[in-house]
């Protein structure tokens, strides 16, 4: 026993600091396990990031930072200065860390240990300063001044960068609010909360409760283009493209810069296109995007996206694809589409495979190589043989049911199935009259069996058993 | 002599008598009958056992009754007389052999009906008798039973008795008028003697009205019987490779109703099941939806290593299926299933290639050995694989040889408008049609089971309204309320 108890106790703790290094490469690297965009994005760094307010400026040029490494010094400059106006002393230490990587040598590189406890400290005491005016408050039962006290601290939290403890300050407003201007301003600072932790449920829920509010009519509709973005952001987040193109639709042209904390305009065309692009058919885009006149205005911010849209409903998929791959690195390297980009152009592709087969019962896969697969014909030998990443891709689409045709190798053809609609009807009269005729006998014989007692019992079996089991010695 | 001239003279008015079915008739037929049984019980009738003139006397087509009951005693006598059991005389060839087998096949269906228990001994010992699995005496069984009830609708111990004597015999074909005949009755206990006793020489079109338990034209059953004539069933149609009704047969066992139990035969059908399902359809078929739970579970257990087999097949994996088989070898030898088992990997072949039919309209072989085969192999192999395929019409496609070599011939799957359209329909219209006789018969069938258990329209309505009363009284706070304010009206009435 004294030698096997140290074995089996060996191994379990080995497998238990296994299982932890685990969970910490699981949990470290998935930050940086990010994408490298190597490319030069289209966008000017400045003007881009003077679009921003509040503290998604910081994650977006922090993102930018790790991301592209030809921006990534300017970027993560910008996001050092952010963090310190800011106060936010945990988000300037991690932008500092991922600087010295890039820049060893920068002169910001290197930690500002004075202005890091001087910051502490002054949060500090802002805390408890605002947490004693509260607890004053709380005595002297004043609704509004306890409301007011709650969300000092929270904005308070929020700004230096505390967000469990802003929104549950945020959360705790509600029973002090008492006009529906406080409900509707409480959770719209939760949204942004939630927004920044990437909580999708809990903006959707709270987009819900914003939608229910009794507000004013006036005041609703002025709010109503916030909520259905933040509503659009999360449904694309919960990777319900075609929910999140009709919310993005509908977003009135009158959002401009109200959002800018978490959205632009010039984002809800990209976003609300890309979803659009990659969930509905031809006439649908024409119809919901390029007719929608509300939507118009926001396009007119991104007539790249505009004109894709355009080749798609036009049939021209390569330029269509052409554009979208030009823009590419600049949507990598955007906080919210970054995740979503290989999943929406993915399905773009397709769809525009799909549609590009629609009109023709047969077409030559060279031409279509040429569509959809330049760069493959220009490099090899064969571009239609049956080895080619194109032609796997197109045998993939098939197997995978979302394409309705066969290839044929010998002539370069992709031929569409063409449906023999009366050989059809037989075939399935056929075979529902034979399952029909089966399931039907198996159950008259089932009811027969019970009524003539004869169901398969234990005890005779047994019996039987026993009695073998007897005979045998 | 007086006997036979008296068994003469019993049967002679028979003749006489109306042509069935009549009361009449009824009466006479069981009178003959009864005559009988108290001869043979007072053993008056040991003195004709020896005469062998008496049955020459006899037409079978005639006086089928007075016939069986002589030829009974004679082979009774047979077997007092000699040690043996089944003594030359009734092995085939033998004289007495000669006489059943002349009245099995010419004798009449309405007489017999009444001597139930005697026909089925004779069918008995006929089958026991070939034990050297002669195909002669399965065609004699088979056709005794058709003659006796032409719709075969109700199971009797001779089913189980045909299906094993036509798989000793390898007489498989043999089987099929009897397997195809669809069964959808058992022999029941009426309780009390029939109260209608004419409808038994009445022209029925099936048996569930005579093949009582009383007639004893079938022995006592036990479910063992019938699961067991079923899997044999399911055997008859897998040699001769009609996987379709292999899979119906196997159905019925696989799903039989059991309380808290199951029998080692549905175990050894469901194995069956699962390799007939990938013969027929490539894919692993879930039992059937009135298998009870339990029992399925059952047999996902104990059939584990068919159940992985079939995975491997699904999933397309030629390298996995082959290793699949060679590591639960021994199981499907102890099974008795190599056979199967060997064929499925055939069918994998045609099911892979008939797959690639839908994504690709023609392409090389050598793509096509490369998607179908792991490792490479020679082209002749594919070559011969693909066009025997071909040839046994399982594949709608063709082979090109071009001119310059083997290598790049190409197949060239056929799309659905190359087929020859008149022969197509026409086969499709048998189909059709035979479908369709199946579910007539089927419903007559249906009707029988429903008047067996006592459902009839009238009761199933009256169900109906009673579901309904229960259903209305759920909306009796409505009721309870207006109730309530009639009270409220008569109690004013009654102030003023």
């Amino acid at each position: 026993m004294d030698t096997t108890l140290p074995d089996a106790s060996g191994p379990s703790r080995a497998d238990m600091d296994a299982t932890a290094l685990e969970a910490t490469t699981i949990t470290v690297p998935r930050p940086k396990a990010l994408v490298k965009v190597e490319e030069p994005p289209k966008f000017d760094l400045d003007t881009y990031i003077a679009n921003y307010a509040g503290r998604t400026r910081y994650d977006r040029l922090y993102l930018i930072g790790i991301c592209s490494p030809l921006l990534s010094i300017d970027a993560l400059k910008g996001a050092i200065d952010e963090a310190k106006i800011n106060k936010d002393v945990s988000r300037y230490e991690k932008a500092v860390r991922a600087l010295a990587e890039v820049a060893p040598s920068d002169p910001d590189a290197s930690l500002d240990a004075a202005w890091v406890q001087e910051t502490n400290r002054y949060v500090q005491t802002q805390t408890e300063r605002l947490e004693h005016e509260l607890r004053g408050y709380k005595n002297n039962l004043i609704k509004e001044s306890i409301r007011m006290g709650h969300e000092d601290l929270g904005n308070h939290h929020y700004k230096t960068g505390d967000l469990a403890a802003a929104s549950k300050a945020y959360s705790r407003m509600r029973d002090y609010c008492t006009t529906p201007n406080h409900i509707t301003s409480m959770l719209f600072k939760m949204v942004n909360v939630a927004t920044e932790r990437g909580d999708w449920m809990s903006v959707q829920s709270n987009v819900h409760r914003l939608r229910n509010s009794q507000s004013k009519p006036d005041d609703a509709a002025k709010n109503i283009s916030k909520i259905t973005a933040a509503s659009a952001l999360s449904q694309m987040h919960q990777t319900l493209y075609l929910d999140a193109a009709n919310s993005f639709l509908s977003i009135p042209p009158d959002l401009g810069d109200t959002y800018n904390e978490v959205i632009t305009p010039n984002d809800v065309a990209v976003y609300g296109g890309l979803c659009a692009l990659a969930s509905m058919n031809r006439d649908d885009l024409q119809k919901n995007v390029l007719d929608n006149q509300t939507f118009r205005t926001f396009l007119e911010l991104e007539p790249h996206i505009r004109r894709a849209i355009v080749f798609f409903c036009n049939f021209k998929f390569r330029q269509c694809l052409d554009i979208l791959e030009a823009y590419r690195p600049d949507y990598l390297l955007d906080i919210h589409l970054q995740r979503h980009i290989p999943q929406l152009y993915k399905r773009i592709r397709t769809k525009s495979i799909e549609q590009y087969m629609i009109p023709f019962s047969r077409v030559t896969l060279d031409s279509m190589a040429k569509i959809f697969a330049p760069t493959v014909v220009g490099g090899e030998a064969r571009p239609t043989d049956i080895s080619s990443p194109f032609v796997q891709e197109l045998i993939g689409l098939i197997q995978g049911g979302i394409l309705n045709a066969r290839i044929d190798l010998e002539k370069g053809l992709l031929v569409s199935n063409q449906i023999d609609l009366r050989a059809e009807v037989q075939r399935n009269t056929l075979e529902s009259l034979r399952e029909f005729n089966q399931e039907a006998h198996w159950r008259i014989l089932h009811a027969a069996f019970i009524r003539a007692g004869l169901e398969v019992k234990p005890d005779e079996a047994d019996a039987s058993e026993q009695g073998h089991g007897g005979r045998f010695p | 002599m007086t006997l036979l001239s008296d068994i003469i003279s019993a049967s002679a008015q028979l003749h006489n008598s109306n042509h069935p079915p009549s009361d009449e008739y009824d009466r006479q037929v069981r009178e003959l009958v009864q005559y009988f049984r108290r001869l043979q019980t007072t053993k008056a009738l040991d003195s004709l056992a020896n005469d062998e003139s008496f049955l020459d006397r006899f037409d079978p087509a005639i006086d089928s009754i007075p016939y069986l009951f002589v030829l009974h005693v004679q082979i009774q006598k047979a077997q007092e007389l000699n040690a043996d059991s089944f003594p030359a005389d009734i092995r085939p060839s033998g004289k007495l052999w000669i006489c059943a087998a002349h009245f099995l096949t010419s004798f009449d269906g309405v007489q017999v009906k009444y001597a139930g228990r005697e026909w089925r001994q004779l069918i008995e010992l006929v089958g026991q008798v070939s034990q050297a699995a002669s195909m002669a005496s399965a065609t004699l069984v088979k056709d005794a039973m058709l003659r006796l009830d032409p719709s075969c609708a109700v199971f009797t111990s001779s089913h189980l008795l045909l299906v094993r004597l036509c798989l000793e015999a390898k007489a498989y074909s043999c089987a099929l008028p009897v397997l195809n005949k669809q069964i959808c009755h058992f022999p029941i206990s009426l309780g009390s003697p029939p109260s209608d006793p004419s409808v038994l020489c009445a022209d029925h079109g099936s048996g569930v009205s005579f093949m009582t338990e009383d007639s004893r034209i079938s022995s006592k059953l036990s479910y063992r019987d019938y699961l067991q004539y079923f899997l044999y069933g399911g055997m008859v149609y897998m040699a001769l490779k009609e996987w379709r009704n292999a899979l119906h047969f196997l159905g019925i066992v696989i799903s039989t109703p059991s309380t808290n139990s199951v029998s080692l035969i549905m175990v050894e059908a469901y194995k069956k099941w699962v390799l007939v399902s990938l013969l027929e359809k490539g894919k692993l078929c879930p039992p059937p939806s009135i298998t009870t739970p339990h029992v399925a579970k059952v047999y996902q257990s104990i059939a584990r290593p068919y159940i992985i087999l079939a995975h491997a097949f699904e999933r397309g994996d030629l390298k996995r299926l082959n290793a699949e088989i060679d590591a639960a070898n021994g199981v499907w030898c102890a099974d008795n299933n190599l056979g199967l088992v060997t064929q499925v990997v055939g069918a994998f072949f045609s099911q892979t290639v008939i797959k690639l039919g839908k994504t690709f309209a023609a392409l090389t072989m050598v793509d096509l050995s490369k998607q179908v085969f792991p490792s490479p192999v020679s082209a002749e192999v594919t070559g011969s694989a693909v066009s025997s395929l071909i040839m046994s019409r399982d594949l709608n496609a063709t082979l090109v040889q071009t001119k310059d070599d083997a290598e790049s011939s190409m197949l060239r799957f056929s799309s659905i408008h190359s087929l020859p359209r008149l022969s197509h329909e026409l086969d499709l219209q048998s189909q059709l049609k035979q479908e369709m006789k199946l579910m007539e018969t089927m419903v007559i069938n249906l009707g029988k089971t429903n008047h067996n258990l006592g459902l009839s329209d009238e009761y199933v309505d009256s169900l109906h309204k009673g579901q309904v009363w229960s259903g209305s009284s759920e909306v009796n706070p409505i009721v309870g309320v207006e109730a309530g304010l009639e009270m409220d009206e008569d109690l004013m009435g009654d102030m003023s």
